[in-house]
């Protein structure tokens, strides 16, 4: 509890640090060692299910810059994507939450999680599989 | 529809939402989510109303929000990991000139492994590329899907069952979807179409920027309610039983529209690639009765630019055959005086068969619009079109005689999701 509450604290500082600090895609240390842009965009993309990806909140300015390097679209794009998977009963959005740190915390807890933080709020709970 | 059932449904997501705000966490999860456009449309003719198929009214030169605008509010509810229940409810303008609710989804949707998925219910029926969310504007670059495609089958749901799977191999995932019930349909007041013994199949492929699909639909296809129709019938088969002219009934037997077969096949390619946008779709519709066995397509591209996208769409629909008209231009000596003035009236009603109603008619669109993604949940749209009708008045409705000059129609529409 108290390393996670640190790790919190020193993702928000560091939250507050300038805005284009790189993003890296982890999982659980417990899966792969690597996984290809194309299967991460695809994951978020509602057209695989090979992981369960965790998103971060909508408009912050690290999932525009995760949608833009992986994906190759704006958040709004990734949106009208969505949309047409879940108004079809085909699929649910990916999980959002609040921080770099909850998206460990997510991955840490389940050996299927993926999901994008700030390089620099890497530690030993997530594994990175690529660097944007 | 039973409105009582509708009520309650469309008023579930709101009791649904409360629920929500209170999550433990523990239990069924519940999702509510909604999507919505706002329009106005106009024309530039009083002449004939542009609507889109099954609608009962269209637009003329005064300003209209009821051919483009809805709303829809969906709510999921996962059981379990491997069950889920959604329901779907859709405010428009549809056969009646009201606005009216209708329960566009509601199925158990079961997870049988990451690759598999069953539901049972009432499902999107996959008939054309984009069937099942053509009604979500924000999902969509154009206003509206291409009327000279999208008209040609009325049903927009299916009430059975269906198999999702997909898989990936390499870089290319591939999703294969098996549909089989029956679908019914309201196109004007009274006026019903369904389809029994219903099979869709939807296959899809997607590599990178390339989408590939191929659909096919086969039922059995009755048409019901239509005053008109079954007066033109029974008059050919009281004219051939009365005059001794056989051939009227089995022209009768021809045009009826009384659990006949009926197939829909088209294939469709979608390219999102960078800042270049394209889709395109080729169609043939068949029908052993009145309707007309047709070909429809449509070809939409479009470049990026920051938050505007421009498009550019054509659409085409000819007919490529009708039921032969064979009533006898006269009738043979010795007949009673009133016989050819009747064959000749049959005539001029068997022809006019080959434009009326469930997409009967021939014509062309060109629309250009843009799509401004002007907020992270809004899209604000302009689109004109312009509407050519080929040999008669096309699929505009409530036409005067005679008409059949090319119209332009503008419509500026805010689509939302929530």
């Amino acid at each position: 509890m108290k390393k996670s509450t640190s790790a919190a604290l020193a993702a928000l500082i560091l939250a507050a640090a300038p805005a284009f600090a790189e993003v890296v895609v982890v999982v659980n240390p417990a899966n792969a060692d690597a996984v290809s842009k194309e299967q991460i965009a695809s994951v978020y993309l509602g057209k695989s299910t090979a992981f369960t990806p965790i998103d971060q909140s909508d408009g912050s300015a690290i999932r525009g810059e995760f949608y833009k390097k992986v994906a190759d679209k704006d958040a709004s794009q990734a949106k009208a994507l969505w949309s047409k998977l879940v108004f079809t009963g085909k699929a649910s959005p990916p999980k959002e939450v609040g921080s770099s740190a909850d998206v460990k915390k997510a991955v840490a807890a389940n050996p299927k999680a993926i999901g994008y933080i700030e390089k620099s709020a890497v530690d030993a709970t997530v594994k990175v599989v690529l660097t944007p | 529809m039973n409105k009582q059932i509708l009520a309650t449904l469309l008023a579930l997501p709101l009791a649904v939402n409360l629920a929500h705000a209170q999550e433990s966490g523990e239990g069924p999860s519940i999702k509510v989510s909604g999507f919505g456009t706002g329009a106005l449309t106009i024309s530039n003719t009083d002449d004939a109303e542009f609507g889109r198929a099954n609608q009962a009214r269209g637009v003329r030169k005064d300003a209209r929000t009821g051919v483009d605008s809805n709303l829809g509010l969906q709510a999921d509810v996962a059981i379990n990991n491997w069950l889920s229940l959604t329901g779907q409810g859709l405010v428009r303008k549809d056969a009646e000139d009201d606005y009216g609710a209708e329960a566009t989804l509601a199925f158990a949707k079961a997870k049988v492994n990451d690759a598999l998925s069953i539901r049972v219910g009432r499902m999107g029926v996959p008939v054309f590329m984009i069937s099942e969310y053509r009604n979500v504007g924000y999902a969509n670059n154009f206003v509206r899907p291409p009327q000279e495609m999208y008209s040609q089958v009325p049903f927009n749901n299916i009430d059975g069952i269906d198999a999702v799977w997909q898989h990936a191999f390499g870089d290319t995932s591939f999703t294969a979807q098996l549909a089989a019930g029956r679908s019914k349909a309201p196109v004007a007041v009274n006026l019903n179409v369904e389809m029994k013994s219903l099979v869709a199949l939807n296959l899809v492929a997607e590599h990178g920027p390339f989408t590939v699909r191929f659909g096919r639909a086969d039922g059995k296809l009755t048409v019901t309610g239509s005053a008109s129709l079954d007066g033109l019938l029974g008059s050919l088969r009281s004219a051939g039983a009365g005059y001794r002219l056989p051939a009227l009934n089995t022209l009768a037997g021809d045009l009826v529209a009384d659990s006949k077969k009926a197939s829909f096949t088209s294939v469709g390619l979608g390219l999102d690639w960078h800042n270049f946008i394209g889709q395109s779709e080729y169609a043939k519709r068949k029908t052993d009765s009145y309707i007309n066995s047709t070909t429809s397509w449509y070809v939409m591209g479009g470049y990026r630019i920051g938050k505007f996208l421009p498009y550019y769409t054509h659409g085409q629909l000819a007919v490529d055959s009708v039921v032969a008209n064979t009533v006898p231009a006269a009738c043979p000596a010795g007949y009673p005086a009133a016989c050819t003035p009747t064959l000749r009236a049959l005539s001029a009603g068997v022809a006019t068969l080959r434009s009326s109603g469930l997409g009967q008619g021939e014509q062309s669109t060109d629309s250009i619009g843009v799509r401004w993604d002007l907020y992270s949940s809004a899209a604000l749209k302009f689109q004109v079109d312009r509407i050519t009708p080929k040999n008669g008045k096309g699929l505009f409705l409530n036409a005067n005689p005679g008409f059949s000059h090319a119209v332009t129609v503008g419509t500026v529409a805010v689509d939302f999701v929530f």
